[in-house]
């Protein structure tokens, strides 16, 4: 069975995200950039099915600049078996990945995609949900367990109050949540043989698809900083604090 | 009343020494609650009961000047605390003294991005440091795993190595300029945060990891430096302890490290138990080592691979994992940071050694020989920061035998090691400093000529033995 991976390059979850000082952009200068968390836990799920014998080829594929390579190395490493970037220097919305992302499903034609629930740059949480609507396949979204049965994968999907496993017909999209696996770290040895492993690019245009942004950025804007905290010297002054001043009593 | 004993040899009452300290700083900066005195009576050794006869906390300078002067005029005995996370017990008041706790000199002020320096007050956190820098697109490189608690004033009285000393230094080569307040109450403005300065004997080095018993840090400029790119983190399995080393010298041929640290696997073991974070590799080895860069360009990043691959030829290195996110950099420096905190559970008595580098690996057979002779029963846990020479041996507990037994036992074992130590012209506390725990053994490093001028050195500025007595050596 062969599964597809989207993975995304973004801003590494540990770096404190600072606003240009113009306000037009979040600052990206000299920032560590990150294969996106949730992708992360979406190819370690890839590469254990693999392991299980369930899944034979690992295809990974990004969109972005050229250096989101990077990203595809590292998936190489972990595990996949070759690389597809889809390169482009502009600026994505979920729709557009998801029309770039059919292209490829068509072309490969795998029976489970599997990509992050969302990428914590931008948090849209859509693009695996647009892809199912393009594609006409099955979604499981927010997965915390996949099983594979025969032609069915069963995703255990976390829910508000609880979990709910779906069945899905392959070929599948599951969308990954942060306690579906925890991700390995890529080992040495896996890097050297992973510069071996082939990584194709390939265009917006080749696959048909106009990279276009409806959008247009006004402003960026970094949260209001909060005011410290302030000591009271007595219950009575605490309560009425909370009624006067916090107002939540 | 005063329970005075041992170094405190004041006559006054309590209510008195209180409403003297009040007249200074005010009576809500002066505590002597039992919370309080437990808490700042000591630091992270837990060999020594706290029992100081109050805590007083000053916001100025003059007011330190003037809690030394009153306590020169009584004989009262002077402990200063900081973050309290020492491991050699240098701010324990075990004998009633009177703590001298800088938590509300805290002030970070006179920020200058030309000369890249930064005055602190002695109670400024470490992190607080770290963070200030950083905001300020610059760097404070002295980091260790305490940094969240430990105070500068602290971090420059105990001269605080860590774990980035390979290649920035310790805290003495941060310190611009300082204010101290010598053992006499005298204020000294220690060379006014200048780069270049021959006029003579420089004083600063004498308070620097001088542990408070010459006089108190109460304020310091300290230098920043430019931020580092990209630090990279591996992680290596070394199966032989004889191999570390190789390791590090093959790296080093070719890269400039920004740290090189090493672990046992039992170390690691303790710090996997917790399951907060990920092993690095499914292959047990009995050592791992720690290696940290800054990968600018993907040239460095191709360096680190041709040394890994070397160090794989050569059989020295079986695995290994490199971050590729800052994220798994933090994660995987968690598996050496965390150790300390892990094992403190199990009560362990530690050894903080050093020689040069280049003798670390006879000298490590030595000390291997010796701990496997002697604690055959103990557990013995091995980590530190190979890349300086500087080793932390520690001894865990066992569960079944007495905090006395088990330190009187350990300490019998100590003089082998020392003497080890001195054989190979090491050091007996690398980077813990001496305080009470390592006073004993100061003569395996240092000559009886030193010690008696040291000595000489401590009766010049604190004639009469107030400052932190009993610490570092015997007046």
């Amino acid at each position: 069975m062969k599964v597809l991976v989207a993975v995304k390059r973004v801003i590494d979850y540990n770096v404190k995200v600072r606003v240009k000082a113009d306000n037009s952009d979040v600052d990206l200068t000299n920032v560590k950039m990150a294969m996106n968390p949730f992708c992360e836990i979406a190819v370690e799920e890839a590469v254990r099915l693999k392991e299980k014998g369930i899944a034979s080829e690992i295809v990974v594929v990004s969109i972005g600049p050229k250096v989101a390579q990077e990203q595809i190395r590292t998936a190489l490493a972990l595990g996949a078996d070759r690389g597809i970037l889809i390169e482009t220097e502009e600026k994505l919305e979920p729709l557009t990945v998801a029309k770039l992302l059919k292209g490829v499903v068509e072309k490969e034609q795998p029976q489970i995609v599997l990509m992050g629930k969302q990428t914590i740059d931008s948090d849209n949480n859509q693009t695996g949900q647009m892809l199912g609507a393009l594609t006409g396949m099955p979604q499981g979204t927010f997965a915390s367990e996949v099983a594979v049965d025969g032609d069915k994968v069963n995703v255990t999907r976390e829910i508000d109050g609880g979990l709910r496993t779906v069945a899905l017909n392959l070929p599948a999209i599951v969308t990954t949540d942060l306690r579906l696996n925890e991700p390995r770290y890529a080992s040495l040895p896996n890097i050297m043989k992973a510069k071996r492993k082939p990584l194709d690019t390939t265009t917006p245009a080749d696959l048909g698809v106009e990279v276009k942004s409806t959008l247009s950025l006004v402003k960026v804007t970094p949260p209001a900083e909060r005011s410290a905290g302030i000591k009271v010297d007595s219950v009575a002054t605490l309560v009425d604090k909370l009624k006067n001043d916090a107002k939540v009593l | 009343m005063i329970q005075t004993s041992g170094n405190s040899m004041t006559t006054l009452t309590q209510d008195a020494l209180v409403e003297q300290l009040s007249a200074i700083v005010g009576a809500d900066k002066v505590r002597t609650d039992a919370d309080s005195l437990e808490t700042f009576g000591k630091d992270w050794t837990k060999i020594y009961p706290p029992k100081p006869s109050a805590i007083v906390f000053p916001k100025t300078t003059q007011q330190v000047a003037d809690i030394v002067k009153f306590a020169n005029a009584q004989n009262v005995a002077l402990v200063p605390s900081g973050g309290r996370t020492g491991l050699s017990a240098g701010a324990v008041a075990a004998n009633g003294e009177v703590v001298v706790a800088f938590d509300y000199m805290n002030q970070i002020s006179d920020f200058n991005a030309t000369d890249r320096t930064v005055k602190c007050g002695a109670g400024v956190i470490t992190e607080q440091l770290q963070t200030f820098a950083e905001e300020h697109d610059l760097f404070y490189p002295v980091d260790f795993a305490s940094a969240g608690s430990s105070q500068i004033g602290g971090n420059i009285s105990t001269n605080a190595g860590g774990i980035k000393v390979i290649r920035w230094g310790m805290t003495r080569d941060w310190v611009a300029g300082m204010t101290v307040v010598t053992g006499e109450g005298e204020i000294l403005e220690l060379n006014k945060d200048l780069m270049k300065n021959n006029t003579g004997y420089d004083m600063r080095q004498l308070f620097i990891g001088g542990e408070g018993t010459l006089g108190f840090v109460t304020e310091a400029t300290m230098r920043l430096t430019r931020t580092p790119k990209n630090l990279t983190v591996l992680v290596l399995g070394i199966p032989e302890l004889d191999d570390v080393m190789k390791v590090l010298s093959q790296f080093q041929s070719t890269m400039d490290l920004t740290a090189f640290e090493f672990f046992s696997d039992k170390a690691m073991q303790k710090v996997l138990a917790r399951g907060d974070v990920p092993a690095p590799f499914e292959t047990s080895t009995d050592f791992y080592a720690l290696i940290e860069f800054e990968a600018v360009t993907d040239a460095d990043m191709d360096q680190a691979m041709v040394q890994f691959e070397k160090c794989m030829e050569e059989g020295w290195v079986v695995d290994g994992v490199i971050s590729q996110s800052e994220t798994q950099a933090a994660n995987l420096w968690r598996l050496r940071e965390d150790i300390s905190e892990t094992i403190s559970e199990w009560t362990p008595y530690k050894n903080d050694i050093s020689v040069v580098v280049s003798k670390v690996p006879p000298f490590l057979r030595d000390i291997d020989e010796i701990v496997t002779r002697e604690y055959p029963d103990f557990e013995i846990i091995w980590f530190g920061h190979i890349g300086d020479g500087n080793l932390h041996l520690n001894i865990l507990k066992p569960d079944d035998l007495a905090k006395e037994e088990f330190f009187e036992r350990c300490g019998k074992v100590s003089t082998w090691v020392f003497e080890i130590v001195e054989k190979y012209q090491g050091s007996v506390s690398a980077e813990h400093g001496v305080g009470m725990t390592k006073k004993p053994y100061l003569e395996y490093t240092r000559s009886a000529a030193e010690i008696a001028y040291m000595r000489a050195v401590k009766k010049v500025f604190d004639p009469n033995n107030i400052m932190n007595p009993g610490k570092l050596i015997d007046a």
